[in-house]
């Protein structure tokens, strides 16, 4: 009994917070299309958000194009299907493997830090006194963080794609003696508008969501300082696991639509 | 300069890249699928299309020219696909070339692809419908190769059953195989064979001697294969032919000659004429005698009186009064040598 009123219990905060986030999310729409546009502080959210991620996510996704082709050539040799490793490559990249590792280590990256820096900000009641001074708190901080995650998360993707497909074109390169132009060729023969589209749409949707979730938990953070680094480490957690869900519904939608 | 334009700049910079790298990536993508280039519409009408989807590739020569655009059913039985094809590849496609449905590989898309006609046809034009062959379907395959396999069995049957008999001692192989009376004739045969062969052989030689001997021009063949024969002969014959005809002149001019000498022998007879005269008259020929040996007389003295005088002569030249005159003389044929 006690078991069932825990559980039940839990389900209703978890609806809680769900009816919380998406009221957080109806505000989000009706604040964004109101004046006064705060474009200065987007563009800060942008280069922080951006430019300061590229290395990070540049990093990764060479790595990523590295290591998968290394993993796949010596199977893909033994099937006599070597020829086939830049389709294979390009499409896991672009379709999948680029847009989720890229949301999940924005995710890690961006989601804990508004999470963190709004959750500081809440608990050192400068968000209150924004409120005080007149100023949209709300407009400032939160829309120009979502809005920055949505139109910069797509970006980082697909540099993140040309960098993976980069570092696997110099494993094809170094270890098959493919020249650059039969690399990308065959990319792009394999390539098509149902793998870019959609993969390229569901990024905003990741940026939004890494934005939204990050700005809801630093936003309503609760406990003081050590309610700052739950607000952190929820938004991460909750982001990732919202980028697998979103990721399921754009395939299941794409698979409908294509 | 300001951080914040330094940060914008930066950005800027950032989401133009990013922008880029998406445009570029559907510009080739869009390339390949032949959407930014000049194409034509070209149709092609199938009963059957195995699965094509618009997108998939059209192939000409091993070379992407396009991609299928649509697909219409337009009746039960009648497919109609419109592909587009790329303008500096249409020229070199004759109106004869036929479409096909094929995979490309063995797990590959479904691709159309355009094999040459005979090359009399015209370029193809955007807007024609080229002809289409049926693909040969896997079913169809199986089909046909059930009948080849009933057909296999049924053979391999029929070779059994002479495999048995011939195994059993029926027939004609049968015996060959296993008389061994037909062996030993058989070898003797070619023995005799082997022997006829040799002779022949030889045979062979002495003809090919003759041969090569009656190849010489020391032989009637051998001037007979002369080329130069026909030629001497003719030369010969047409000689004899020019003699001939001399000959003849000849001979009617003796003919003449002689006709005229009968004459004479006959005027002769009768009297008429000097030879007559000189045959008959026996007088005549006394007075010629005497005359000629008066003659011979007279010669002889004339001969002596011009040796006198020839001496006289000499003495003259010798005389003191004509010996400058002859020196003058001998002077003058001196200089007229000279």
């Amino acid at each position: 009994m006690k078991l069932l009123n825990t559980l039940i219990r839990s389900v209703l905060n978890y609806l809680e917070e769900l009816g919380q986030l998406s009221r957080f999310a109806g505000k989000f729409f009706r604040e964004v299309v109101r004046r006064p546009f705060e474009g200065r502080e987007l563009l800060r959210q942008c280069y922080n958000m951006g430019n300061k991620s590229l290395l990070l996510v540049g990093v990764t996704g060479f790595i990523i194009g590295l290591v998968f082709t290394l993993q796949s050539r010596p199977k893909m040799l033994e099937l006599g299907a070597a020829a086939w490793l830049p389709s294979m490559v390009s499409i896991s990249i672009v379709r999948e493997i680029g847009p989720i590792i890229t949301a999940l280590i924005c995710a890690g990256r961006i989601g804990s830090g508004i999470g963190a820096e709004l959750g500081s900000m809440r608990v050192t009641e400068q968000i209150d006194a924004m409120e005080v001074s007149g100023t949209n708190p709300f407009k400032y901080l939160v829309v120009t963080r979502i809005l920055a995650t949505t139109l910069m998360i797509p970006i980082l993707v697909v540099m993140s794609d040309a960098i993976a497909l980069f570092g696997s074109f110099l494993v094809e390169s170094i270890k098959g003696d493919v020249s650059f132009r039969l690399y990308f060729d065959e990319v792009f023969a394999s390539l098509d508008f149902i793998d870019i589209i959609p993969a390229t749409l569901k990024t905003f949707f990741f940026g939004f969501a890494i934005g939204l979730v990050g700005s809801f938990r630093g936003y309503y953070c609760k406990h003081g300082t050590a309610g700052v680094g739950v607000a952190a480490n929820t938004a991460v957690v909750e982001t990732s696991m919202l980028l697998f869900v979103l990721d399921f519904l754009a395939v299941m939608v794409t698979d409908i639509f294509y | 300069m300001d951080k914040s334009i330094a940060t914008n700049i930066k950005l800027g910079a950032f989401v133009l890249a990013g922008t880029a790298l998406l445009i570029t990536a559907i510009y080739f993508i869009g390339q390949k699928q032949s959407m930014f280039g000049n194409s034509s519409m070209v149709y092609a009408v199938f009963r059957d299309i195995n699965g094509l989807k618009p997108g998939n590739n059209v192939r000409y020569s091993g070379i992407n020219v396009g991609s299928v655009k649509d697909i219409t059913m337009v009746a039960d039985t009648v497919v109609v696909i419109r592909f587009g094809l790329r303008k500096d590849i249409l020229p070199h496609i004759k109106s004869d070339a036929h479409a096909i449905i094929i995979n490309d590989g063995l797990v590959g898309n479904m691709i159309v692809n355009i094999l040459p006609g005979k090359s009399t046809g015209r370029p193809l034009q955007g807007g024609d419908t080229i002809r289409s062959f049926a693909r040969i379907r896997t079913d169809e395959m199986l089909s046909t190769l059930s009948v080849t396999n009933e057909n296999a069995a049924l053979l391999t049957a029929e070779l059994l059953k002479i495999t048995r008999d011939i195994s059993g001692g029926k027939g004609v192989i049968s015996s060959m195989i296993s008389d061994s009376t037909i062996a030993r004739d058989l070898k003797e045969t070619i023995h005799h064979l082997r022997h006829t062969a040799e002779a022949s052989n030889k045979a062979l030689v002495n003809i090919n001697r003759l041969v090569v001997s009656l190849d010489k021009n020391n032989n009637l063949l051998g001037m007979v294969r002369d080329t130069m024969l026909p030629k001497t002969i003719k030369q010969t014959l047409s000689n004899i032919e020019n003699s001939s005809g001399e000959i003849s002149v000849v001979i009617r001019q003796l003919n003449d000659l002689i006709a005229n000498a009968d004459t004479t022998v006959t005027n002769i007879r009768k009297g008429r004429g000097a030879i007559n005269y000189l045959s008959n008259d026996r007088n005549f020929v006394d007075k010629v005698d005497r005359t000629v040996t008066d003659l011979d007389s007279a010669v002889l003295q004339i001969n002596n009186a011009a040796i006198r005088l020839n001496q006289s002569l000499e003495a003259l030249r010798y005389h003191w009064l004509l010996k400058g005159s002859f020196k003058k003389m001998e002077k003058e044929k001196a200089g007229k040598k000279e």
